[in-house]
């Protein structure tokens, strides 16, 4: 039989809904609709299926027998070990990840893939204009300043921005979804603020453009990555021939290069390499060095020559190029260890870079560092506590009012010797304790389970004194007054006092200090 | 260029400028400005980044001074384009595109002489009709794309390929070539138009 396996059938003038047949289901067919304009990648021309509940991405080009065994894998043995498992449905959040693999007669490879949930789509978009309503939140809305800027004339709607906290939460995400492709081998090769979906208000993230994952030597990669996310060592070496042993390509350790530029990105609102240091007459030449060979960080703590120039920046990415006024240190003690890993240390030499999991753990952590603002106007709305005696806001310069707990956390290293866990937690009004907190045996990861989600108490400003109240720590205890504390009771939060918070194995002491008194 | 091709490009121009306006990386790193040329070559919109650019009328009847126009272009990329210093970074290598429907009627040999001593990303000539002379433009550029009909529908289609190159992609392995800051390689062209090699 030489009749196509493409089967073309018209309903409207102009659409076109087209079958393909899927390669591993045999007898199974994907529709989508063909209007002569799919939406194009660099690489893929991308439609609808006919319920837009997911799409049909073909490649322009041929694909080779490597990369046809690779994507075959992805939409196979991959997608089971990464969603068809226990605490596999978390993960679907976290990728837009291919569910089938289609050819077409003529020999056109495609994927299947499960349509961008609706947060990913801008409600509202532009403040000042229709624009971009119902487009893409593709990551460079949210990593640059300008978009943010409230006079610039193409900035983002305030609905759309979310606040400082919300890019943490989304950090985490992104942390999280590189961590699982790294422990199950694969590296995603091209991590950028296009191939991340971001949505503040909802606090989500989604990779996209999984299908350029590489497999450490099994199959090379397809792209050097995108601009602006490129490790050095791999611009530096790419004019070399492909199968050159020194050349360097895309593996994990540039991914872990790309994870902490993004994070920079989405926490700072500009890029980690791009200061004022000319390294070449050339525009392009110099572009090159700056991000390869030559690359510096922009608040290296000893080398101040790639510090951004006051008097040559855009006035719309102020107050944020200004690393003189929201130095990197603003994101905390934590975080300011691992950007100095990535972009000091590691920054040419790719096995000090911090893996996904630490990036995840600072990250985390630092949110219990995180204080809400008091002032209303504040386009932040909570910042990073900066272990001074009397904090400010460093977004709007709002000081703290009143007196605040920290709560310094402590595990027994032996029976009766208590160490610091150089983990701590800012208390605010109405602020949760959760089993992270009390017991170290409980890691604060995607594997919680939903009790464990369950706060255990809180933290309250109550008749002018801050006191915790006991919800669900059944051995909670006042070492200072030796007093236990019962459920459905409380406890006085005063400076000096040490908590026992559990007495079950791996449970924790805090030791409470009162800043801005 | 007068009636509907005039009318297609106005409208072409307006349609690329806000389809740039819904790319981030566009709107970040692109500048436009625009030059007719007819008995004389004008710039009808200085350098301007893409947040400020307001639309001009766009006129041009009668004669075709391309000769002019690439004089002009070139030295507007002199007094516009930054240059990198050692104390500042520069702009990036501007990409032209020139769209005409006539046979040129200056010394356009003069100006095409000034013109090659500017250094372009790429530089796109586009030939609308069949009036336009799509060997002469060849030896202004390697890159001659020839519409058949100056139709507002294959104008339409040139800006959207103009719009798609301004923009950022993934770079290719195989590429290892110069461009990595985002202004890379042309698309490939909608099906309509006639890339002339
Ligand atoms: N799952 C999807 N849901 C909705 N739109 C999609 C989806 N996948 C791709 N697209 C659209 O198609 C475009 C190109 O797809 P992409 O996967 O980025 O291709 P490429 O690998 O060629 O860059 C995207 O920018 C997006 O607009
Ligand atoms: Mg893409």
């Amino acid at each position: 039989m030489s009749q196509s396996s493409t089967i073309t059938f018209f309903n409207e003038p102009g659409k076109t809904v087209k079958s393909v047949p899927s390669i591993t289901t045999p007898g199974k067919n994907y529709q989508y609709v063909d209007n002569g304009e799919p939406m194009r990648g660099g690489m893929k021309d991308v439609y609808f299926g006919p319920d837009k509940s997911y799409v049909v991405a073909f490649y322009r080009d041929k694909q080779d027998y490597n990369s046809r065994e690779r994507l075959k894998k992805l939409v196979t043995q991959y997608y089971d070990s990464f969603f068809n498992r226990e605490g596999g449905e978390y993960y679907k959040e976290l990728y837009c990840w291919p569910t089938d693999m289609v050819e077409t007669s003529d020999g056109k490879v495609g994927l299947v893939v499960p349509t961008y949930n609706k947060n990913f789509f801008f409600k509202q978009g532009y403040a000042t204009s229709e624009g971009i309503k119902g487009k893409e939140k593709q990551g460079l809305w949210f990593a640059s300043a300008k978009f943010r800027h409230p006079q610039f004339a193409l900035r983002l709607d305030e609905s759309e921005l979310g606040n400082w906290l919300s890019y943490f939460q989304i950090c985490v995400k992104i942390a999280r979804g590189v961590k699982r492709l790294h422990a199950a081998g694969l590296a995603h090769s091209d991590l950028s603020y296009k191939n991340v979906l971001i949505d503040p208000v909802s606090k989500s993230a989604t990779i996209i453009d999984i299908d350029g994952l590489v497999v450490p030597g099994l199959y090379p990669p397809d792209v050097i990555g995108t601009a602006d996310f490129i490790a050095p060592e791999v611009l530096a070496t790419k004019h070399l021939a492909l199968r050159d042993p020194t050349r360097k390509h895309a593996n994990r350790t540039t991914d872990l290069h790309a994870l902490p530029v993004m994070i920079y990105l989405y926490l700072l609102y500009r890029h980690p390499l791009k200061g004022g240091k000319v390294n070449s007459l050339d525009t392009e030449q110099d572009d090159l060095l700056s991000m390869g060979e030559k690359a510096l960080f922009i608040e290296h703590p000893t080398d101040h020559s790639n510090q951004p120039k006051m008097d040559q920046v855009s006035k719309w990415t102020l107050p944020w190029a200004d690393v003189a006024k929201l130095p990197y240190t603003i994101t905390g003690p934590y975080l300011k260890a691992l950007f100095d890993q990535a972009f000091v240390t590691g920054l040419h030499d790719p096995n000090q870079r911090p893996n996904a999991d630490q990036w995840e753990q600072a990250l985390l952590k630092t949110t219990d560092l995180m204080q809400p603002c008091s002032n209303p106007k504040c386009q932040q709305k909570w910042f990073v506590f900066d272990n001074t005696t009397s904090p400010t806001c460093p977004f709007c310069g709002t000081p703290v009012k009143g007196t605040l707990p920290v709560l310094d956390l402590y595990f027994e290293f032996k029976p009766t010797v208590w160490r610091p866990e150089n983990h701590r937690l800012m208390v605010y009004h109405n602020q949760y304790l959760f089993q992270w907190h009390v017991n170290r045996h409980v890691v604060r990861n995607e594997k919680l389970t939903d009790e464990q989600k369950i706060p255990v108490g809180y933290f309250t400003f109550h008749h002018n004194k801050w006191v915790f109240v006991n919800q669900k720590l059944t051995s909670l205890k006042d070492l200072t007054e030796d007093k236990e504390i019962p459920v459905n009771t409380m406890v006085d939060i005063t400076d000096g006092k040490k908590l026992l918070l559990s007495t079950e194995e791996g449970g924790r002491v805090v030791v409470i200090t009162m800043a801005n008194k | 260029m007068t009636g509907e091709p005039i009318e297609a490009v106005k409208n072409g121009v307006q349609v690329m400028i806000s389809s740039l306006r819904q790319n981030p990386q566009a709107i970040e790193t692109a500048f436009i400005s625009i030059i007719t040329f007819d008995s004389e070559a004008k710039q009808v919109v200085p350098l301007t980044d893409l947040a400020s650019f307001q639309m001009v009328d766009i006129r041009a009847t009668g004669t075709t001074s391309l000769g002019e126009a690439l004089k002009l272009v070139s030295t507007c990329i002199d007094n516009e384009v930054t240059k990198t210093t050692a104390e500042q970074k520069g702009d990036w290598k501007p990409l032209v595109f020139i769209m005409t429907d006539g046979i040129p009627t200056d010394d356009w040999q003069i100006g095409l002489e000034e013109f090659r001593k500017r250094k372009t990303a790429f530089t796109v000539a586009c030939a609308a009709g069949s009036a336009a002379d799509s060997a002469l433009l060849k030896l202004i550029t390697e890159n001659v794309v020839s519409l058949d009909t100056a139709d507002s529908q294959s104008i339409a289609k040139f800006f959207t390929w103009v719009s798609a190159s301004i923009g950022v992609s993934s770079t290719k392995v195989e590429d290892g070539g110069q461009e990595v800051t985002g202004m890379g390689e042309l698309p490939p062209p909608p099906a309509e138009l006639n890339i002339v090699t």
